[in-house]
């Protein structure tokens, strides 16, 4: 029956910048439901997720990053964040290079990759410092667009494709939406 | 044309008219010829910028997609499209750099313009001396003009020429002018490299002048921090970042005994240099030693702290780092405020020609907020006098401004947790849930996070309740505030010829692993803390490290579990295991300075006029790296450009994006680490060292791994490079939990092997990385990119090839 379809975590409402004078131009990231993230970085075929140093703010979140990790999307740990990692025990396709380099990288097509496959169709930013990670999908939505720019942090990003809007606040909705992310990737 | 030589032949001349400036006649003087570019203009170093951005990439992070500098726009540039002047975003954003790089060298030259005028009209012209043991004595102004300044006046020319170059670069961002991005950042690194020269004029001029130390190792260690300003005097604060009226001030408080009722507390730079006056013994216009009388308030994050802290009375702002509603916070705490020059007015009227009394007789009695006095001197005057008269009349006002329990308790009351302030938080700190904890009586969140704040008060800007956030850190610190006293050791400019000749070969072999500068402001991901972190991390592991500025400032108000500061736990020398404090933001010279001396002192390089020959060695064989760890001006974005072109990588905050350029390197293409084996003239495939230029950590942790790794050099020996790698891996182990993923790379022999991970690292090239070992004699047969060799000799410039063809 309809009525007892589950509708998920609404994760598009707030669509501010979560640092609010981050307002770049006409294109901005349009927000949406995790099982539709979750779909669009199953579809890819090189995605890489990339993470930062805000997980150790919350720890639990590596423990879901490992699960996205299982489902064989490799992980740039950037900043220390590899320590978490490390801690876990699971290093199995997991990178240790810091944002600034692996975007300075990404920009170029002929990059060989961090595992010498080629560059990545798809990047999906977590736990990263936002002002420092609205900057870097601001390098590749100008210098290249051949990259999808993916969300799944707390924050809304302006300048990514995709994101969900600012869930910094609602801790457990947030956590709710990345499960339902994962779900979405291993269906 | 140069003119190498003091004498010429006119022959079959008429009606021609010469015109005589300054004849050169350094070449009997200095035992170095003329090198190739005396005052190089716009183009001259061109090919040396192009070099390192053909390694290291341009990388532009934009913080807006569209252009409105000209009438036709907003361009929407989005996807590095063209806006109608035929502008990319790349070069849009290469224009706003070099734009940016021209505000900081323009306030660093315009800060030496006026010391020169203030130097010559208050002192007299004076001799050039800095002493017997620094007799390379301003090695960025004779890099780059190929001249030796013997008096002060003479530092007129290297004025005249920043001025000159400053007005043509600005042209260049006119539109319809440039409009390729990497001629804007051969530009940008122009401006970065006049900014170095025009801080080394200021702190030149100012050395000699204000008789400060000269390579003071030992310089005094003095107070620092709110809680030494002494509540039962007048406290007059001077703030900025040009000495002029605060040391007159002084000599006009110690003409007139009046420290016992007067004391006198820096913030930002000004601190620095005010309590470098006097410590030498050469001018006899200076008290000595006067410079051990001032306190050190604080780095300009801390000024709305201050502010607020209820510890002035009256305030004297110069230039560069002043909060531009500075005087909105002491006009609602009647504390009167004396602007004194004329980069910063605030609307206020000019009274320079009006007698003091009258000036100070206004001031005390609150009939004006604040005056303009643009005479050093009489501003000086202005401000003892203003804050001993004025300290009684303001008890009340003081009192009203420090807010009470009870309003305290309002405060909190009216808070809604709509987190508008932490959407606009640097640090991101939730406040908010600072304030739920001040509900429940617990203060300790407020105290914690004290530190973290930047003190820009964008919270209180948007708090829809108009709650004074910044208010409430006041309350929850007043006991930290008045306890805030700590020993900070006071600037000792250069670095000694001495100091230079001792740790020369140890830098460039190597076995000092590097020179880690530590500069910057306020804007710290994670507090000030991070400042202290981060320099006693690489002292305790045996590196020279620099500091300067608020950077300085804030390292020292930390401790050991021994109660000791920074600077009573190491030493001020120039050398390994040592934190030398080099003085201001203009002092900030001394340390290109010391990278240029270990080209010219240690391997006799001719740096005269030969800036990318230096800048090449300096790149090559000097591991040294810049961290500008929470810069926040124009400034630190051209000082660290004008560092990136005399070949210092330099590691920036997370907050540094907002410069919108850095340069990163390429591991993955072999063709741009190719340099030229000067002594044959070969070209040979290096390891990426140093990987970048400019680099951007996210946190403290990450930058410590980053600054180890760019002090590798190609021409570290295999001694230098065991210890290099060891401090790397060991750094990475210790933050990271593991080896980094790349040390393989910087590996030539086995005798590259930090000790303590040889066994391990020998494994794991064998199985992971395909590299052939004969264990029985513990070598590496197969595998490196090139091989250990102690007399390889990298350089970049074809001119530097030995071999005779």
């Amino acid at each position: 029956m309809a009525g007892e379809v589950k509708k998920g975590i609404d994760t598009t409402k707030n669509a501010i910048p979560f640092e609010m004078a981050q307002i770049p131009g006409p294109e901005m990231a349009k927000t949406y439901m995790p099982k539709v993230i979750g779909a669009i970085i199953k579809k890819a075929k090189r995605p890489l997720l990339v993470v930062g140093a805000e997980l150790f703010d919350d720890p639990v979140m590596f423990d879901k990053i490992i699960e996205i990790g299982k489902t064989g999307i490799p992980i740039a740990a950037t900043a220390h964040s590899v320590k978490g990692f490390v801690d876990r025990g699971y290093l199995d396709n997991v990178y240790q290079i810091g944002l600034h380099p692996l975007t300075a990288h990404l920009r170029f097509d002929d990059w060989i990759g961090l595992d010498g496959k080629g560059n990545y169709d798809a990047v999906i930013f977590m736990g990263i410092f936002y002002k420092f990670a609205n900057a870097m999908f601001s390098t590749l939505k100008h210098f290249n667009r051949n990259i999808k720019r993916v969300s799944i942090d707390r924050y809304y990003h302006v300048n990514a494709d995709m994101t969900f809007g600012n869930m910094a606040f609602i801790p457990d909705d947030y956590h709710a939406a990345v499960d339902e992310v994962i779900e979405a990737l291993k269906k | 044309m140069v003119t190498t030589k003091g004498s010429f032949a006119v022959e079959d001349m008429k009606n021609v008219q010469i015109n005589i400036g300054a004849v050169v006649k350094e070449e009997e003087e200095w035992d170095q010829p003329m090198g190739p570019y005396p005052k190089p203009n716009v183009a001259t170093l061109r090919d040396w910028d192009f070099k390192l951005a053909n390694r290291y990439k341009i990388f532009y992070a934009p913080a807006d997609d569209t252009c409105t500098l000209c009438t036709y726009g907003p361009c929407d540039l989005t996807g590095n499209k063209k806006g109608a002047c035929g502008l990319d975003m790349a070069g849009y954003c290469g224009k706003i750099v070099l734009i940016a790089c021209l505000m900081g060298c323009c306030a660093h030259a315009a800060h030496g313009r006026h010391l020169y005028h203030w130097c010559l009209d208050r002192f007299g012209d004076m001799k050039f001396d800095m002493g017997d043991e620094i007799l390379v004595d301003s090695p960025l102004y004779q890099t780059i003009m190929g001249t030796k300044p013997k008096t002060l006046k003479e530092f007129g020319d290297g004025l005249s020429y920043v001025e000159e170059q400053v007005v043509q670069l600005m042209a260049a961002t006119h539109t319809g002018q440039e409009g390729y991005y990497g001629d804007f950042e051969s530009k940008a690194l122009h401006a970065g490299m006049l900014d170095l020269l025009g801080m080394e004029i200021c702190d030149m001029l100012q050395i000699v002048a204000y008789d400060m130390p000269r390579g003071a190792a030992d310089a005094p260690l003095i107070e620092i921090g709110m809680g030494t300003l002494d509540q039962n005097k007048g406290v007059l604060i001077a703030y900025g970042h040009n000495l002029a009226a605060g040391a007159e001030a002084m000599i006009y408080a110690e003409a007139n005994n009046l420290w016992d009722k007067v004391d006198i507390g820096g913030v930002c730079c000004t601190a620095h240099d005010l309590n470098r006056i006097g410590l030498a013994a050469g001018n006899p216009s200076i008290p000595k030693n006067i410079g051990m009388k001032p306190k050190v308030a604080g780095a300009m994050g801390w000024w709305r702290k201050m502010v607020r802290s209820g510890v002035m009375d009256c305030v004297m702002v110069d230039e560069q780092c002043v909060f531009c509603d500075v005087l909105e916070d002491t006009q609602k705490r009647k504390i009167p405020l004396i602007a004194t020059t004329d980069k910063i007015m605030l609307g206020l009227p000019d009274r320079t020609n009006d007698p003091v009394d009258q000036i100070v007789d206004d001031l005390v009695n609150f009939k004006m907020p604040g005056v303009a006095v643009l005479d050093p001197k009489k501003a000086g005057e202005v401000g003892i006098r203003t804050a001993i008269a004025v300290k009684p009349k303001r008890s009340e006002a003081k009192a009203q401004n420090l807010i009470t329990d009870t309003q305290f308790k309002e405060y909190l009351e009216k808070c809604t947790g709509c987190n508008q302030c932490v959407f606009v938080c640097p640090p991101h700190t939730n406040i908010g849930d600072l304030i739920q904890e001040a509900v429940k009586g617990n203060l300790e969140p407020f105290s914690a996070l004290y530190e973290t704040c930047v003190g820009c008060a964008r919270c209180e800007e948007v708090c829809p309740q108009g709650i004074p956030i910044m208010d409430l850190y006041e309350y929850a610190n007043r006991d930290y505030i008045k306890g805030q006293k700590f020993k900070m050791r006071s600037g000792r400019g250069p670095a000694r010829d001495t100091e230079i000749r001792a740790v020369g070969a140890p830098i460039v072999l190597g076995t000092i692993p590097g020179v880690i500068a530590l500069v910057g402001c306020s804007n710290y991901p994670k507090g000030t803390k991070e400042a202290y972190d981060m320099a006693k991390e690489f002292a305790d592991r045996g590196y020279i490290v620099v500091t300067s500025g608020c950077m300085a400032m804030d390292m020292s108000l930390y401790t050991n579990e021994e109660g000791k500061t920074i600077w009573e736990q190491f030493g001020g020398a120039f050398d390994g295991r040592n934190v030398c404090n080099v003085g201001s933001c203009v002092a900030n010279a001394n340390i290109a300075d010391a990278a240029i001396k270990v080209a010219t002192i240690f391997a006799h390089r001719n740096h005269r006029a030969n800036f990318d020959d230096i800048a090449d060695y300096i790149l090559s064989k000097v591991g040294a790296c810049g961290v500008a760890w929470g810069p926040y001006s124009q400034k630190a974005a051209s000082i660290a450009t004008g560092c990136n072109r005399l070949g210092i990588p330099v590691v920036v905050s997370p907050h540094s994006v907002m410069y919108r350029r850095s340069f990163m390197g390429r591991m993955d293409k072999p063709e741009d680490w190719m340099v030229i084996d000067a002594r044959d003239g070969k070209m040979q495939q290096i390891e990426p060292a140093p990987e970048a230029m400019l680099y951007i950590a996210e946190t403290k942790e990450e930058a410590m791994l980053e600054m180890a790794k760019l002090c590798l050099r190609p021409s570290d020996n295999s001694m230098g490079r065991s210890i290099k790698l060891n401090h790397y891996c060991d750094i990475s182990i210790k933050y990271c939990g593991k080896l980094p993923d790349d040390w393989h790379i910087f590996v030539r022999d086995a005798k590259d092997l930090p000790i303590t991970y040889k066994d391990k690292m020998m494994k794991e090239l064998e199985e992971k990385h395909g590299w052939k070992i004969d264990w029985k004699n513990k070598k590496i047969t197969e595998g490196p990119l090139r091989p250990a060799d102690v007399s390889f000799d990298p350089t970049n410039i074809p001119r530097k090839i030995r071999a005779k063809k």
